[in-house]
């Protein structure tokens, strides 16, 4: 009877967690682990995926690890205490969180991946993953169309600790690479950091007054960027960047930043939650672990109907 | 066990959960995995299976004038998620009306289907090609096989650099012949005018 399979499951479910130290939450909880809400991107993930764990009847328990792979363990153990149902990740490096996503599946947790994969299979139970690198030759595709196929143009690195900042550098010269008249004056790691950007536009500019683009490679540098360009006078530069922010769309709409490109971040959230919540009840999700999600080209074309990291129909 | 022919046996086993894959001192084998799948599957596999499942490009463009969704169920495979679209085989017969590999590296074939003058759907003639249709179009070459979106990405333009380099040569102008293709393409939008990946252009005589 399916009342006495709940009881069961509950049963087990505080037991487990009774057994741990730490206290047993009342109601069934998903835990929601992101890096910092202070870039918009995640944020629209977790609020993506808290909503629909809570239309699904779920508790949340809102976490962020700081693209710190030790601060993501000690998150993960208290998750683990807690007894959640369930692990929502964007993880803190794709080796290095190998460990706490088979952790969790030892005490009996399943993790749901977004947005970035980890590097083996049959440890989380779904990596639905964005596909950077397709997203990336979509920007660089888009980038080389506007330059002519031609011209001088700097390049702004991620993060260097964060896989997407060398696979969307990779996606990049991908595509770029192919033009042999496009030429690369500089090439440097702005941290994923608007502020950052600006100051190493600044001196790109310096020492080469001929740049005529710059792609990036996420759109609070290229806010940056842009920002640097139009106080020196050099709206001509084309910008592209990558993520669809609400930031870069407005940009686009006013005819600065020329492109981004859109990972469904709201979207690949709440799939994780219905992954999870299909996991919960039946044991598998009937789909397989890795998908891979792809990113959508946003330019002055459909920039409108962008809205929080998802495409208005 | 050579390192490659175990590799190829592995994928095909379709188990290769967490496997890494290493380059060995062998230097008569292939280094190169990637290389290794694409001549082992391109002209063996993948253009048969094309071939074998292409709508013709007529057809496949009424049914996506009814409804999207339905010319995907019958005639494609969904990919990528919500920022993806449906993936079709198709093939056809057409006249170029413009052949653009002069003024750029992406070059493509401007091709007219219904012989109204104006162009249906564009064919890529590379060297410069864009996507992954030929990649995702069948179930040939499962991501959950790959280490990571890189590895899936390189195999992805190992298959348009060799579907490219099997096109009629650049300084045949291809404009105003008539051609037979078959080839994969994915749609996202009804309205959208197809930009297909061939794996071969015959000029008609």
């Amino acid at each position: 009877m399916k009342l006495t399979k709940r009881l069961l499951m509950s049963v087990v479910a505080l037991g487990i967690a009774g057994a741990m130290s730490g206290t047993a939450l009342a109601a069934d909880t998903i835990a929601i682990i992101t890096p910092s809400h202070s870039n918009p991107f995640f944020k629209a993930e977790a609020d993506g995926a808290a909503a629909k764990a809570k239309e699904l009847g779920y508790a949340t328990m809102v976490l962020v690890h700081d693209d710190d792979a030790n601060k993501q363990s000690e998150l993960f153990d208290s998750a683990i205490a807690a007894g959640v149902k369930a692990i929502i990740l964007d993880n803190a490096g794709a080796d290095a969180s190998v460990a706490a996503v088979q952790k969790a599946k030892d005490k009996g947790i399943p993790s749901f991946l977004i947005d970035r994969e980890i590097t083996t299979a049959g440890v989380a139970v779904s990596q639905i993953v964005s596909n950077n690198y397709q997203g990336a030759q979509l920007g660089a595709e888009e980038f080389v169309k506007l330059m002519g196929e031609k011209g001088n143009y700097a390049e702004l690195l991620g993060k260097e600790s964060d896989t997407n900042a060398g696979i969307r550098s990779q996606g990049y010269h991908d595509v770029i690479d192919q033009y042999s008249e496009m030429k690369l004056v500089a090439k440097q790691t702005a941290n994923w950091s608007q502020t950052e950007a600006y100051t190493v536009m600044e001196s790109m500019l310096q020492a080469h007054p001929d740049i005529k683009g710059v792609i990036s490679g996420n759109d609070t540098m290229a806010m940056g960027a842009y920002a640097a360009l139009e106080a020196a006078g050099r709206k001509d530069v084309i910008v592209v960047g990558f993520d669809g922010s609400n930031d870069v769309r407005d940009s686009i709409k006013k005819g600065g930043i020329k492109a981004t490109v859109l990972q469904p971040a709201y979207q690949q959230a709440q799939n994780a939650v219905e992954q999870a919540d299909k996991f919960i009840k039946t044991g598998k999700t009937g789909l397989d672990e890795k998908q891979l999600m792809d990113c959508i080209l946003i330019n002055a074309a459909n920039a409108e109907k962008l809205e929080t990291f998802a495409l208005k129909p | 066990m050579k390192i490659t022919t175990l590799f190829v046996a592995s994928l095909l086993a379709a188990s290769v959960s967490g496997c890494k894959l290493v380059k060995t001192g062998d230097s008569e084998a292939a280094a190169d995995p990637i290389a290794e799948i694409v001549e082992t599957t391109f002209d063996t596999k993948l253009v048969p299976a094309l071939t074998e499942k292409a709508a013709e490009l007529a057809t496949l463009q009424n049914a996506i004038k009814g409804s999207l969704d339905k010319a995907g169920e019958s005639y494609g495979v969904r990919v990528g998620g919500a920022g993806g679209g449906w993936n079709f085989p198709v093939k056809g017969t057409a006249t170029v009306l413009e052949d653009t590999r002069a003024s750029t590296k992406a070059g493509v074939a401007e091709i007219d289907v219904d012989g109204d003058g104006k162009a249906d759907a564009t064919l890529q003639l590379g060297p410069v090609v864009k996507g992954s249709a030929l990649r995702d179009t069948t179930n040939l070459y499962d991501f959950s096989t790959f280490r990571d979106q890189i590895e899936y990405a390189k195999l992805g333009r190992a298959l348009n650099d060799k579907a490219a380099s099997k096109l009629p040569a650049a300084d045949i102008e291809l404009k105003g012949k008539k051609v037979n293709f078959v080839g994969a393409v994915v749609i996202r939008t009804a309205s959208e005018k197809p930009l297909i990946t061939p794996v071969s252009i015959e000029v008609a005589p």
